[in-house]
């Protein structure tokens, strides 16, 4: 029911710009992050949205309608805070039904979907509690039920499970997730997690400098970042520089790692003979008879697999994702292979 | 070594308490004497004093004057102080720095200079020697008291609180009667209360603008001083005491004292 289309978002403090022309969007029922190191614009656009801040330039429309001028007491969002921002003085059942109160919504009505919501995030029962007695995972949950209850027409989160500890943030992260689905309302979220990000999304926008440098499926951002930045954020990589490439066709590539020649994927928007960045995950190499030599520096074994730093015989660094039953120890001569439909060719811009 | 630090500073803490509080101890006592001076220690027990005091007819006028003049400046000081605490909080940091400054003015000002220039001021537009302009005077005074207390109990609202409110459907005034309204309360009652007090304490103030033919407690108290000395003005002393120990109660029992300071 919501569609969400942001373009030329701008927003300047004083000689800094924050925001430098911002373009998203967000299709009915989908939820899309906001991805990024702290600074780098994403709770500045989500604020935006909230209407908490005014952008200097650019539209936010939702349905068609641009909201940039709308206050946000009359934009409908239910916005989830990291800090929670409970009303401290209010019990839970004042908290969630604070927004159908005052919208005036009759008692009964208010008491029906009060009891929903809570039931929704499971805290049924502890209606009457302040919420300075319950704990970070169940203020967290209240925040939710309460920006649910309005039933919004867009729900907004701003790093909400970033107060909170590791299991807590699990538990709370499905939630939001099931709920989210099951209300079928789009969302924005905003976490500097790429964890988070990848489990929950169904588009990431990876924000750079004020900037969206990729928005895409979280398969698609780990798989085929567009630059070294995004891929760097999004899990480990190991980036070689590969100027020779050559174009065999659209979008696959001909590059060369010592002696050893493949064929990769890569970016459309690469220029033959540029430089350019092979990207490998640890996981798209693997130590084999024959192939790329290499040289163990250091093994970890860690169960399930084992990671090794190797370097290659000019002295290029890599760490890969080895198989656990390979007995290897530092100093070991080794080959790597190389799962060339996994590795992944992009244009070498300054991070 | 500590324990004997530790003694030394019980030691020190307790003398200051002593030189704080005896004075009172001894006003209280030498208004409970039964004999005809002011003197320690009392000569038997008596409220004859009290009664004295109650009895006469000036000092029952001037406390109600004080107590009328009192209870103005709190209504009047919390009212306006809420407003310029807002306005506080909604400007920049260093806009605020400045208006903080301007609104603590007559704080930092002698009390005797303002009391002039008010003097002044109001004669200029005819409030001088009236109740009105003797209100005003206890305004000004006791505003900057209400103002830091308000700005300090603001201060604790996390403004999250209020985009909370606002991104569920709440106007501004809903926002502040319904969020910082409540969470404010203890701030406007300790500032009520300083304002209270500092406005029954005025002497400098009142005694510039006071009323043609009225008196406030203080001053009757100073004019009895001038030509009596039985014990009636240490009732008197001892009757404010308790009225601001009363406050400092109500205070502690409606919101505990430690969140209003």
């Amino acid at each position: 029911m919501t569609q969400v289309d942001i373009a030329g978002l701008t927003k300047r403090y004083g000689g800094t710009l924050a925001l430098d022309g911002v373009a998203l969007q967000a299709r009915d029922g989908e939820l899309v992050s906001l991805l990024g190191p702290s600074g780098c614009g994403k709770t500045t656009t989500l604020r935006c949205i909230a209407g908490f801040l005014t952008p200097d330039g650019g539209e936010i429309r939702v349905d068609g309608q641009d909201i940039v001028a709308l206050p946000p007491q009359k934009r409908d969002f239910g916005v989830v805070f990291q800090n929670y921002a409970l009303f401290p003085h209010l019990t839970v059942f004042q908290n969630v039904a604070y927004g159908l109160q005052v919208r005036r919504i009759a008692p009964a009505e208010q008491q029906k979907r009060v009891a929903e919501a809570l039931a929704l995030v499971r805290l049924t029962g502890l209606e009457s509690r302040l919420p300075r007695a319950l704990s970070g995972g169940q203020q967290q949950r209240v925040a939710l039920a309460r920006a649910l209850v309005i039933r919004p027409r867009l729900l907004l989160l701003d790093e909400p499970l970033a107060n909170l500890d590791a299991r807590l943030r699990d538990e709370v992260r499905w939630l939001i997730r099931e709920v989210q689905q099951q209300a079928g309302i789009t969302a924005f979220y905003v976490t500097h997690d790429q964890a988070e990000a990848m489990a929950l999304s169904d588009r990431v926008a990876v924000m750079k400098g004020g900037r969206v440098v990729q928005f895409a499926t979280p398969r698609e951002i780990y798989q085929r970042p567009a630059e070294a930045y995004v891929a760097r954020f999004t899990g480990e990589a190991n980036m070689l520089p590969a100027r020779p490439a050559q174009r065999l066709a659209e979008g696959l590539w001909r590059v060369a790692i010592g002696e050893t020649v493949l064929e990769v994927p890569g970016a459309t928007t690469l220029a033959e003979g540029a430089s350019a960045l092979l990207m490998l995950r640890p996981e798209a190499l693997s130590l084999a008879p024959t192939g790329v030599p290499a040289r163990v520096l250091a093994a970890a074994f860690l169960g399930a697999s084992q990671q090794c730093d190797v370097a290659l015989a000019d002295g290029t660094r890599l760490r890969l994702q080895a198989s656990p039953h390979l007995a290897v120890a530092p100093g070991d001569a080794v080959h790597l292979a190389v799962d060339a439909a996994h590795a992944w060719l992009m244009p070498d811009i300054a991070p | 070594m500590t324990a004997f630090l530790r003694s030394l500073s019980a030691i020190g803490l307790g003398l200051i308490y002593a030189f704080l509080l005896l004075p009172l101890v001894a006003v209280v006592g030498a208004s409970l004497t039964a004999g005809e001076m002011m003197r320690l220690p009392p000569q038997g027990l008596s409220l004859k004093w009290f009664g004295r005091f109650l009895g006469s007819e000036t000092f029952r006028e001037a406390l109600a004057l004080s107590l009328q003049v009192a209870g103005t400046t709190v209504l009047v000081v919390v009212t306006v102080a809420t407003l310029a605490a807002l306005c506080h909080r909604a400007l920049t940091r260093r806009l605020g720095a400045a208006f903080r400054v301007a609104m603590l003015l007559p704080l930092l000002l002698p009390e005797l200079l303002t009391a002039i220039g008010l003097l002044f001021f109001l004669n200029h537009l005819g409030l001088g020697k009236t109740l009105p302009g003797l209100q005003i005077g206890h305004v000004v005074i006791a505003f900057p008291f209400a103002f830091l207390a308000i700005v300090a109990a603001l201060e604790q609202v996390d403004p999250a609180l209020e985009e909370a409110s606002a991104s569920l459907g709440a106007s501004g005034f809903e926002t502040f009667r319904r969020v910082v309204l409540p969470l404010v309360k203890s701030g406007m009652l300790t500032g009520g209360l300083f304002a209270f007090i500092v406005s029954f304490d005025m002497f400098t103030i009142s005694l510039l603008l006071k009323p043609i033919g009225g008196n406030t407690l203080p001053l009757a108290l100073f004019d009895f001083l001038t030509y009596d000395f039985d014990p009636t003005a240490a009732a008197a002393a001892t009757l404010s005491v308790i009225f601001a120990f009363c406050g400092v109660v109500l205070i502690e029992r409606l919101v505990g004292l430690r969140r209003a300071f």
